[in-house]
């Protein structure tokens, strides 16, 4: 009967919006360095003999050279900056089809809304990988990020869906009701709060799937086409030479790790749907 | 030896002004029973928060505290409930998980207590309950608390903390929100119980209708500090502090004065309506309803939760359609109309509640009282501006910045926040349902006189929905008693308490203590 745990529960939530302001500062510095990629990498995108070849991190090479003497650092920050911009489309594709498609379908009538939510919960039972390859096999690889996108966004949907359901026959929605606010109105009321709630939250954390998505698929040679390397494709064109000069694929997955680690920070370490 | 013992308990925040608890001594004895008396930050939370091992984190507490049969000890932020000490909370709002049974958490808390596997404490909860005059039986626990009613949780928690023979019983506002009549029948178990077990008991209340009906010590704080201190019976009287006979005078009791409203245009007209469709045979559970309700005349429809009170107000609303009947809200048949149709019409409608989970928590006081002018009315900024203001100071909520957020407000400025978002719309229709339910007496006090200032201002036509009868009786002038969906009475509140015939409206005029204190005639019961 007493209130068990209520007191420790109370700083939760200002964890969660410290580690969230930590992720969505990474990301911004991440963001500073891609815009700024064209000004602090030495080199431009896919140059190469810049220097010896597989030469290590030194004075000169802060990150090493890979085996055809391009620089490292350069090639990685080209390689963040495609990434990000693929994963950032990526990501408006998911909050475009998963999240404002959800928060519509939401206020359909229930037997139509919990159909298509059967239907995204089906959808999303399937690896986004998987689906991802599917769609562009059936498209080209120069669409591999509508197709994480699209792969990503039966999880956006689930989610918004679920919560704008909860908020449409909230006590508050019918008192709301009750005193002749519209349904349109509503609908607007909840997006413009949930967007600053819940729609960040969703977006960083499709942002670290849909670039784990896309970096794989670029690894396994469904991705990124050269000359535009991202960071799967760096990996992967370490993979020969790994063993010698570590700093190859090390340095571009480190990239990748902080990218993803932010943005799952930026989330919250939110796990959207439980079972 | 006292059952409780406490000593200069302070309570304090670090950096504010003034401590939520100065200085504060109290001696308990076995059987005793002290009520704590004020409203909301008066000091009594913070008291019970202390002696049930709750403080806020990072609080200031000093002080000594000694349990029967236990040596002194330091109040501090780390003060554990004593062992024979029970915990009595308050079902409304509910505190349980919403996700599992009430009957598997309450033997969960008993089993911990007692240190029993949990079937073991669901027995000794069902004997409790069967012990008890009135109690639900054990099988009504058994849902989760969405679908079982505040009464019957309250009784729940009444047999646990029995179920525990405690030396002391904390009660922190166990009947808020609770109808009388379930409020008197829980007081009488718990003065039984008490007499039976001899327990002393702590009492944290917020109406003075509870104090009145527990009898014992009353302790009334205020700011932190004691008021006055001494029997219920003589604080109840005109020799009490100023502070004290105001909370116990309160606003309840004086009806309004009859208004000449026969010739106004009807504001409502429901004609054969019908709330819950007919058996196969054509019979009806509930009666149909036939009513009017004219601009600036008010109805209360009285009766507990279940009753159909509430479904009948959201019928009438067009929140719910109707399964037989016509309901005829300003001239145009609602059961005609389209949703986007329904929604203008109820632009003229104002809702009031008890609830305090009705306004969006996610937005603002601003945006609140806005929002209706907004959606319905094109009007510039500055008019907008001037409306909303007026609005926010008539119910004294000016001085709050606009931008502060609906989950940072207070029950009680929550509840203001509902009149002023009310006033703006100039309703020609205002449902109140329960709209003093967990208020403190001040601030009951302080609701009405919005409520009555609302209604002569703006001059709407009242429905009332409350288990109150005194509630009923200051709100409105006539009333349908509703009971298990059916119309038991119907007439002038004025009149009731002396003509009423009918056994149910009759306990619900004893449970209402303070038609009692006006004087008025009681028939019979414990009343």
């Amino acid at each position: 009967m007493s209130a068990i745990g209520i007191v420790s529960m109370r700083s939760l939530p200002r964890l969660r919006a410290a580690i969230r302001a930590f992720g969505f500062a990474g990301l911004a510095l991440i963001a500073v360095a891609v815009g700024l990629s064209d000004v602090i990498a030495r080199a431009p995108a896919d140059a190469t003999g810049i220097g010896p070849v597989l030469a290590p991190p030194s004075s000169q090479f802060l990150l090493g050279t890979d085996a055809l003497g391009r620089d490292v650092l350069s090639e990685t920050l080209h390689a963040l900056a495609v990434t990000l911009i693929h994963a950032g489309l990526a990501t408006a594709i998911t909050l475009a089809a998963g999240s404002l498609f959800g928060f519509i379908a939401a206020r359909l009538p229930w037997k139509s809304g919990v159909v298509v939510r059967w239907f995204a919960g089906i959808l999303g039972a399937v690896p986004a990988l998987l689906l991802a390859i599917l769609f562009v096999g059936i498209a080209t690889r120069d669409y591999a990020a509508i197709a994480a996108g699209l792969a990503a966004a039966p999880l956006a949907f689930s989610r918004t869906y679920d919560r704008a359901r909860a908020l449409s026959v909230s006590r508050h929605a019918e008192f709301a009701r009750a005193t002749g606010i519209q349904g349109a109105t509503l609908m607007r009321r909840d997006l413009a709060y949930e967007f600053r709630d819940t729609f960040l939250t969703i977006a960083a954390r499709a942002l670290a799937a849909v670039t784990i998505t896309l970096s794989t698929m670029s690894f396994l040679g469904f991705g990124a086409v050269p000359p535009h390397r991202d960071l799967g494709l760096m990996i992967a064109a370490a993979r020969a030479s790994y063993l010698e000069a570590w700093w190859v694929a090390a340095f571009p997955a480190l990239a990748l790790l902080l990218l993803i680690l932010f943005a799952r920070l930026a989330a919250a370490l939110d796990e959207g749907e439980r079972p | 030896m006292s059952a409780l013992e406490i000593t200069d308990l302070r309570v304090s925040r670090p950096g504010a002004q003034r401590a939520e608890l100065e200085r504060f001594s109290l001696s308990l004895e076995p059987g005793e029973t002290v009520v704590l008396l004020g409203e909301v930050g008066s000091g009594k939370e913070a008291i019970m928060r202390v002696l049930g091992g709750l403080p806020e984190s990072g609080y200031d507490i000093s002080g000594t505290l000694k349990f029967a049969n236990a040596d002194a000890d330091r109040a501090s932020r780390h003060t554990k409930p004593h062992p024979r000490t029970a915990w009595l909370a308050g079902a409304y709002p509910s505190p349980l998980n919403p996700n599992a049974t009430v009957l598997s958490q309450l033997s969960r808390v008993l089993a911990r207590k007692l240190g029993v596997p949990v079937a073991s404490g669901e027995a000794e909860l069902n004997v409790v309950l069967r012990r008890l005059e009135g109690a639900p039986p054990l099988e009504a626990l058994d849902a989760p608390p969405k679908n079982v009613r505040a009464e019957t949780i309250a009784w729940g928690f009444l047999a646990t903390a029995f179920a525990q023979t405690p030396d002391l019983l904390l009660a922190d506002h166990p009947l808020s929100g609770l109808a009388p009549l379930h409020a008197r029948a829980l007081v009488a178990a718990l003065l039984a119980e008490q007499k039976r077990a001899g327990f002393a008991i702590l009492y944290a209340a917020t109406g003075t209708e509870t104090a009145r009906m527990l009898g014992g010590r009353l302790i009334v704080l205020r700011q932190g500090r004691v008021v006055e201190e001494g029997p219920v019976e003589r604080l109840a009287t005109a020799q009490a502090h100023a502070y004290t006979q105001t909370l116990f005078k309160g606003a309840l009791g004086e009806p309004p004065p009859p208004r000449n409203t026969g010739r106004g245009e009807p504001v409502l007209q429901v004609y054969g309506l019908e709330i819950q469709p007919r058996h196969k045979n054509g019979e009806s559970a509930r009666d149909s309803l036939t009513f009017e309700l004219r601009r600036g005349a008010s109805l209360a429809l009285i009766g507990e939760d279940g009753s159909g009170r509430r479904d009948l107000a959201r019928t009438l609303i067009g929140l719910r359609r109707a399964a037989g009947g016509r309901v005829v809200l300003d001239a145009v048949d609602v059961g005609i109309l389209s949703e986007n149709m329904l929604a203008r019409l109820r632009r003229r409608i104002a809702l009031i509640t008890g609830d305090d989970d009705v306004l969006d928590p996610r937005m603002t006081i601003w945006d609140t009282v806005a929002e209706p002018l907004r959606a319905h009315l094109r009007l510039p900024r500055n008019i907008l501006n001037d409306y909303g203001e007026a609005a926010l100071k008539r119910v004294g909520l000016a001085s709050l910045k606009p931008n502060t957020s609906i989950a940072a407000l207070s029950a009680f400025d929550r509840r203001r926040l509902q009149v002023a978002r009310a006033i703006v719309t100039a309703p020609v229709l205002a449902v109140l349902d329960e709209p003093l339910r967990g208020l403190d007496a001040f601030a009951q006090s302080v609701m009405l006189d919005l409520l009555r200032n609302f209604r002569s201002q703006e001059g709407p036509a009242l429905l009332v929905i409350t288990a109150d009868f005194a509630v009923a009786r200051t709100l409105a002038e006539t009333a349908l008693v509703l009971k298990d969906g059916r119309i038991v009475e119907r007439g002038a509140l004025r009149d009731l308490p002396q003509n009423s015939t009918e056994p149910f409206t009759r306990s619900l005029i004893e449970a209402s203590g303070s038609l009692a204190q006006s004087g008025l005639p009681q028939a019979g019961g414990e009343g």
